[in-house]
This record gives C-alpha cells, structure tokens and sequence, in this order.
C-alpha cells in the first residue's frame, strides 16, 4: 500500500505536511531538509520542483524556485539527490511542481524515477483533470502515484464528485482561490465552503493548504479536514544559514500544538 | 469527393422531368401547406417514377408523424427532409422507414450544441438560413458561422444558393459538406424551375475543380479545445471557474446579434474600420509583385490590438465583470486595453515587466493618462512573460468580478480562438477589397509577422481554408537565430505548456522557459499561439524569420518609397519580401499590423537621424 494511504489509515486528525522548494536555499540540501523536518515531526512532505513561470505561487516561493533553478536545480538532479531519500526518510513524499517540466522529463520517466525514488504522490496543478484522465492516469496507476487534485471555494459540487473519483491519496483543499503566501482568514464564508465539503461525504482524505502559516490557522484547518498544509511560513523560515537547524526551530512551535491535540 | 446536388420545390409534371434529366443526387418535394411551392396531392406515379439512383425526398415541418409515414409509404419517399422544430425522437421514429435530415437555420445566436442530439438520428443535417416561415427566402447566411460546427456528421447546404456561387462552394474545403441544395434561385416563379439556369450551373459545377487539396485536416479548434496536438486549458484549479464561464458562453455572446452589431459599430465608428488594403505601387516596383498592406496602423491606438480589446470589453460586460486587467510588452495591448475600459468606464490594472515600464516610458504615460494603473512586474526576467504571469496570479486572487483580457491567440482555450475570432476582421475586410480591387478574393501570399502571432492569425483566419492562398508567418530572429539573442520561437522551440496552452516554446532541456530577445518588444515572446503551432506541424503556413538589422532596413525602405513608417513589428513582415522571388504577377497581402510612432527611438539610435 502506498505510504500515503497508510499515513491517512492510521492518523485521521491534524496531519500536518510541509512543502518546501528542492535546492533551496542550498543545492544540495533537498534530503537534509527532508530527514530533519521527519525529526521534528512531519506527517508528510511536498518538495517543489522549481519552474521558471509558477503562476500559482506568491513571491516567497516564487523566490525560492528562481534561487534554486539559479543554483541548478533540474529534474534530474532532484532525482538523483533523492536516491538517498529511503535511506533517510520513512514519511510520505509527494513532488509538487508545474506541467511543462513533467512533459519535457516525460511522464512515464517521471512516474518511473517518481517510484524508484519512493515519492508516492505529485501535486501537479496545471496538469488538468481532462488530460489527466485521458492520457496520463494510467502510468500514473501503474507506478502507483497518487495524483492529488486541488479544489477551491469555487469548484462545482460535481467536479469535487469526479475529483474524489480520480484522486487516490487526499485532495487538497485550498482555503481561498488565491496563489500560495496568503493569511488564511476562516469567515463565515470559508468555514461554510469547508462544512459544505466536510458534509459531501467524500472517499478521500483531505487537506487544506494555502494561507495556512501558524499554529492558529493550523488548528482551524484542522476542525474542517484531516489535517493541514504549511508552504510558504517553511521556506521563509528557511533564510537561516543553517537549514536543519532552522527547520527544528520552526516546526518546535507546530509540533508542540500538533501533540497536545493529537 | 465534391458536393452532390439537390433541386427542391417543383410541382410541375413536366418541369419535374426536366429537373430528372439534369441527374441531381436528390430531387425534393415539398408537403408543408404553408410554403409557396407546396406539392398538393400530386399523382404518385409521378414520383415513383424517377429513377432510384435519384433520392426524392419529402419536406415537412412539424407534422404529424403518422402523415409523414403515410407519405413515405404512398411516394416512395427516399428521404424526408425535416424544417419544423421536429424533436430527436421525432427524427428517431422515422429512421427505420428512410433516410432522415433534419434541417436548421442559422443566424448567429444559432446554438451549435442543439445539434450533438441530432447526429445519431439522422443521416445528414441540413444548413440554411433562418426565417419565419421555415425556409424559401432566397437569402444566404453567414457561411462562416459554419466554423463553429464541430461534429463530423455530413451536411447539405442551402438557403440562397444562386447562379453565380459556383467558385465560392468549389472552395469550401469542408469533406462533411455532401450536397449543395438549391431552390428558389433557380425559378421563373414559385415552384417552376429556370431548366436553362439550373443547366448551366450543373455543368458549371461539374467543371470545377474539387476544393483545391482537398484533405481531412481541420485548422480550428475541436470541441475539446485543441488543434491537432496543441490547444487545451492548462491551468490551476483556481482559474478553472473563470476559464470554463467563458468557455460555456463565448460563442454564445459573440455570435449573439445585438453583440455583433455593437461590435461592428464600434470597429466602424470608433477604430475607423474597415482598414484600407493600399496597392503599394513603388513598393511592389522594387519587387516585381503587386504588394498589398493591409493597414491595421490606421486604427485607433495605431494597431491591430483595438480589434481584440474591443470585442473583449463587450464579452466582459456581457459577463457582468466590474474589474479589467491585462499584461503588455511594449505597451500596444495595455493601451488598447486602457482605452477600451476609458470608453466603457470599467477599471482597469495593466501588468507590465519592470525592465518594459522603463524603455516604453510613452506608453506607460498613456494608460496612466487613460485612467489604467500600471502594476511593475518584478519577477523572472520583469518583461512580458513575467507580466502574463502577474496578471494570471491577478486572476486566481481574483475569481469573481475580474476579467482578464489576453492580448494575444495564447493562453487557456477559449482565449486562442477567442482573440482569433476577433482579429479575423482583417482578413474577412481584406477579401472583399482584393475581390474589389483584383477580381480575385485570394491573392498568392500572405504575410504576417508573429510574435504571440494574434495579427497574423487575425490576417490568416479567412484563407487558412484557401488552399491556393500561401500562408507566411515571419518570427524574430534578433540578433540572429542562432545567436542566443533570438525570439524565432518555431526554429528554437518544441512542445510543451506556457501560459496554458500546449503549444511550442523555447525553453531548456529541463522544461524551463527560456527568455526570448528581439528588438521589437511585440515580438519578444518565448511562445507562439497554439492554431500557429498547428499550422506550422502541418505546414499549412510557412514559418520563417528576419533579423532585428533586416527588419530596421525593411522599416526605413517603407517610410522612404512610401510615405508609412511601420512598427517594427511590422517591418519584421515587410523584410520577409527582400527573401522572397516573384514574377511581377503575384497578388502579395503584408499585414501592417501597427504604426511606428512608438519605434522612433529605436530608428532614431540606429540609423543616426
């Protein structure tokens, strides 16, 4: 069984998963980071795979990916640093990061060095659910990755239905329609969007990422979905000159009040 | 295969032998009381005798279906033709007794979509014009409209056919157009065909030659929104909301009649089109070729961009939308966007790169002085790419009242064949005046310069179908292609996503997306259109560059035999011509897609004025 589902089989409250850039802010510190935020008591991963045009990101991430493609980051190198990732790390892994890339790596060598290097999910946000479907969903099946869709505040009743019906991992719930760094701000609005979906009874877990960047706002996610997705409040955490050591210190604060609840 | 023939509506023993004689494929009678060329109960030997190899045909409209079956069984009917808002169950229950099509009329508010139910029972559709009483108005429709049926069931065409179309069907190059009905042009009076007319346009058609290369490619987007391998809506979840309202409404709203005709008058009497075609008589002594341009300078805000903006606006407030914004490069499109949301008063946010805000200082004073604010795109390399980013980003924070007007055929689909749509005026005008000034509606060349490439697909749209008419597309060399210092993004590029579409783009071995350079801000893009992508994979248009020096030297060769001084966008199109050999015959259409006001500097630095 993938690490994904196992994960989500045993811990059904306050996941908490933490996304940061490969390369960033060392070229070689993808795996490091990775061990250390296990250490501090990480659920999950994200690891960014940087792109020249990140149209859903905000400047902090945005930021993190042009440092790291400067320094050299590619696909392949990211796949290269992490034939160690096993040795180190037991949690779930997922890659998140944009089309073209994948394209140009082709998505069956991705989905084949996806698995040789125990990823278990990607998060691929301008690869379309049509195009998933049709042309993709089967390598990704026969690697078993889990292919994680996003669904907003504006997403139809139905699609959420046929995104539940595709997806085999979580489902990723954004707080607002927004690009990555915002403050999430639960109103009557968004506690209402979180209900509605929390009542639509889905086969999946879910995660709400996006705006989420303390303890707080960790707590509130947490009420609504299976847990929660921290991005940009880590990579900017991450400016330390010694990363493993920024990493214990940012996630000290989290892991404190994910314990206490859990 | 060319289009078989149908004569309909006679009534007359011998003028019924007569049309026989002539062999048409279909032959149809007509069972609707209210039509002037109603059938009555005419003998039946009359039609049971017309040989099999004919298809005599029944026309009704709404009746009853036991009557129908009753007459299919009385006349033998081969075929009954439905004009009434029969239903597809309706169609359904005559199919086992004969051959079913169902008819519609079109006009632009015509919903393509009604026609999905219809396509499993029935053999064909028929096309024609829309009236009150079901046909028989000898008018034609807007066969273009035809662009937006994307089945690939079979159809007839009717409505206003006359004498003199024979060229102009010979050249639609549609393999699902089976038959050509005609009617009411062809008469002395209701219901008693002109033998002698209809002989002659048989023979006629006969003679002419099937639509030139006639082949299966379709260079339109299909229902999925893609052409061929390129297309398709590549974007976060968060814009998918946006991106499908204007995927479910665009055809709706823009063929609606009270849209177009708000949005020709304003084309008319607020950008000043129809744009001239001007014969440039020393321009074509240099080059031994009468050379046509196509002046899209001539518009207000001095480019072809108004078109776009223009239609955009409209569909924005159709769309209920409160909040405009834009990215631009040089600055043509965030002016011709400013300008548009000045004239509706909506508001209005331009994203530029920053690097683009200092060397296109007029520009960004205009939209400021149109009531835009300019936003300073910091990220990436701070220019047009970057810009399209910020307003994307824009967008996904923005979901509700904000649309967001692309400035050129990129982007998510409906935006390529939305932009597309409303550039196609400049070769929809240019038709009519080559038809006008030459006798000939398709010249042998031409030529547009493509950066994102929305005057060129605007300057294409109506001849891409023209087999005969040669397509040429000239890219920004820079400092020559191989230079590191380019923007020939079909010599550089292959497949992938930017801005999502699938398409073609110059990017590194790893998928990231390589900055482009070119002299001219507008074509200084690492991507072309997706329709561009597929027009050059299938080599329907030829895809070529120029030089950032050539394209200077084509500028100045054009203010100084002519009197215009191009953008240098446009000169990129203008050089292509020194490339090219001609024999003093061919009929050549260059897009001037904008004027060079803007450019004076760069002539200035360069030539030493």
């Amino acid at each position: 069984m993938n690490r994904i589902n196992q994960l989500f089989e045993k811990k059904k409250n306050n996941v908490l998963s933490i996304y940061y850039t490969a390369g960033y802010p060392g070229l070689g510190d993808t795996v490091a980071i990775a061990e250390a935020l296990e250490e501090s008591g990480a659920d999950m991963l994200e690891i960014g795979f940087p792109y020249s045009d990140p149209v859903a990101d905000g400047p902090v991430i945005q930021a993190s990916s042009k440092h790291a493609l400067d320094s050299g980051m590619t696909l392949d190198l990211l796949f290269k640093q992490l034939k160690e990732l096993r040795n180190k790390v037991t949690v779930p892994v997922l890659l998140m990061g944009y089309v073209n890339p994948v394209l140009q790596y082709g998505v069956e060598n991705f989905c084949k060095a996806c698995a040789e290097a125990g990823v278990d999910g990607c998060i691929v946000p301008d690869l379309p659910m049509y195009e998933y479907e049709e042309l993709y969903q089967d390598v990704f099946l026969k690697y078993d990755i889990c292919n994680v869709f996003l669904v907003t505040p504006q997403t139809s009743e139905e699609r959420i239905r046929k995104i539940d019906g595709l997806s085999k991992g979580f489902i990723y719930l954004l707080s607002s329609s927004a690009t990555t760094g915002q403050n999430l701000q639960v109103s009557d609005t968004t506690s209402a969007y979180f209900s509605r979906i929390k009542a639509m009874g889905l086969k999946n877990p879910t995660m709400i990422g996006f705006g989420i960047s303390s303890k707080e706002t960790f707590d509130k996610a947490c009420l609504y979905a299976n847990g929660g997705i921290i991005g940009t409040a880590f990579v900017k955490s991450l400016q330390s000159p010694d990363p493993a050591k920024g990493v214990r210190s940012f996630m000290e604060e989290f892991t404190g009040t994910v314990s206490s609840l859990s | 295969m060319k289009a078989g023939l149908k004569v309909c509506g006679m009534r007359d023993a011998m003028n019924i032998q007569a049309v026989t004689a002539l062999h048409p494929a279909y032959i149809g009678f007509i069972f609707y009381p209210g039509s002037a060329r109603y059938v009555g109960s005419v003998d039946p030997e009359l039609l049971t005798s017309i040989p099999a190899t004919i298809k005599t045909t029944g026309v009704f409209v709404n009746a009853a279906l036991e009557e129908v079956k009753r007459l299919i069984a009385l006349y033998q009917l081969k075929a009954v033709q439905l004009h009434g808002a029969e239903s597809p169950e309706y169609c359904a229950a005559l199919q086992p007794y004969t051959e079913v099509i169902k008819a519609f009329g079109i006009n632009y508010s015509f919903d393509f979509e009604t026609l999905t139910a219809y396509e499993k029972v029935t053999s064909y559709f028929l096309f024609d014009t829309l009236t009150v009483n079901h046909g028989g108005s000898g008018k034609r429709f807007d066969w273009s409209l035809l662009k937006q049926y994307r089945l690939n069931h079979p159809y007839f065409l009717s409505g206003g056919i006359g004498p003199d179309d024979v060229n102009e069907l010979a050249s639609i190059d549609d393999k699902r157009l089976h038959f050509i009905d005609v009617n009411s042009r062809f008469e002395k009076s209701p219901g008693l065909k002109d033998i002698e007319l209809l002989s002659t346009f048989f023979t006629l058609w006969n003679a002419a030659p099937a639509a030139k290369n006639y082949n299966d490619m379709n260079y339109f987007v299909n229902e999925k929104g893609y052409y061929g391998d390129f297309g398709g809506a590549y974007i976060p979840e968060m814009l998918y909301p946006n991106v499908e309202e204007l995927r479910q409404h665009y055809l709706e709203i823009i063929n609606a009649p009270d849209f177009q005709q708000e949005f020709r008058a304003l084309l008319k009497d607020y950008v000043g089109r129809p744009s001239p075609l001007y014969l440039a008589k020393r321009l074509s002594e240099k080059y031994n070729a009468n050379i046509f341009l196509k002046r899209e300078d001539l518009n207000h805000t001095g480019a072809h961009k108004i078109n776009n903006t223009i239609g955009q606006i409209l569909l924005a407030e159709k769309l209920g939308k409160k909040r405009i914004i834009a990215e631009t490069g040089a600055g043509q499109h965030g002016v011709a966007t400013a300008t548009v949301c000045a004239l509706r008063g909506l508001e209005c946010v331009v994203y530029m790169g920053e690097i683009d805000i200092q060397r296109q200082a007029p520009n960004v004073a205009r939209m400021k002085m149109l009531g835009a604010k300019v936003v300073s795109a910091v990220s990436g390399s701070k220019t047009l790419k970057d810009a399209t980013n910020e307003a994307m980003r824009d967008w996904i924070n923005n979901p509700v009242d904000t649309h967001y007007i692309i400035g050129s055929v990129v982007g998510p689909h409906p935006y390529p064949d939305m932009v597309a749509l409303f550039q196609s005026v400049i070769s929809e005008e240019t038709k009519k005046q080559l038809l006008e000034q030459t006798g000939n509606d398709q010249p042998d060349y031409v030529l547009a310069c493509v950066g994102g490439g929305s005057n060129a697909m605007g300057m294409f749209y109506h001849f891409i179908n023209d087999k005969d008419v040669k397509l040429i597309a000239v890219e920004a060399a820079g400092k020559g292609v191989h230079s590191g210092h380019s923007a020939a993004t079909t010599a550089l590029g292959k497949e992938g996503v930017l801005h999502g579409s699938r398409s073609i783009l110059m990017q590194t071995e790893d998928g990231q997306v390589i900055e482009p350079y070119s002299i001219s801000a507008g074509l200084d893009y690492p991507g072309i259109g997706p329709q561009h992508a597929h027009l050059f994979k299938t080599t329907r248009a030829e895809y070529v560059s120029v030089s950032d020096e050539e394209s200077l030297d084509a500028g100045l060769l054009l203010t100084q035999l002519e009197g215009i001084i191009p953008a240098i966008e446009s000169a990129h199109a203008l050089a292509y011509l020194e490339k090219m050999e001609f024999t003093g015959k061919e009929n050549v259409v260059v897009c001037l897609s904008g004027r060079g006001d803007k450019d004076m500097e760069t002539y200035m630095k360069h030539f030493g004025f």
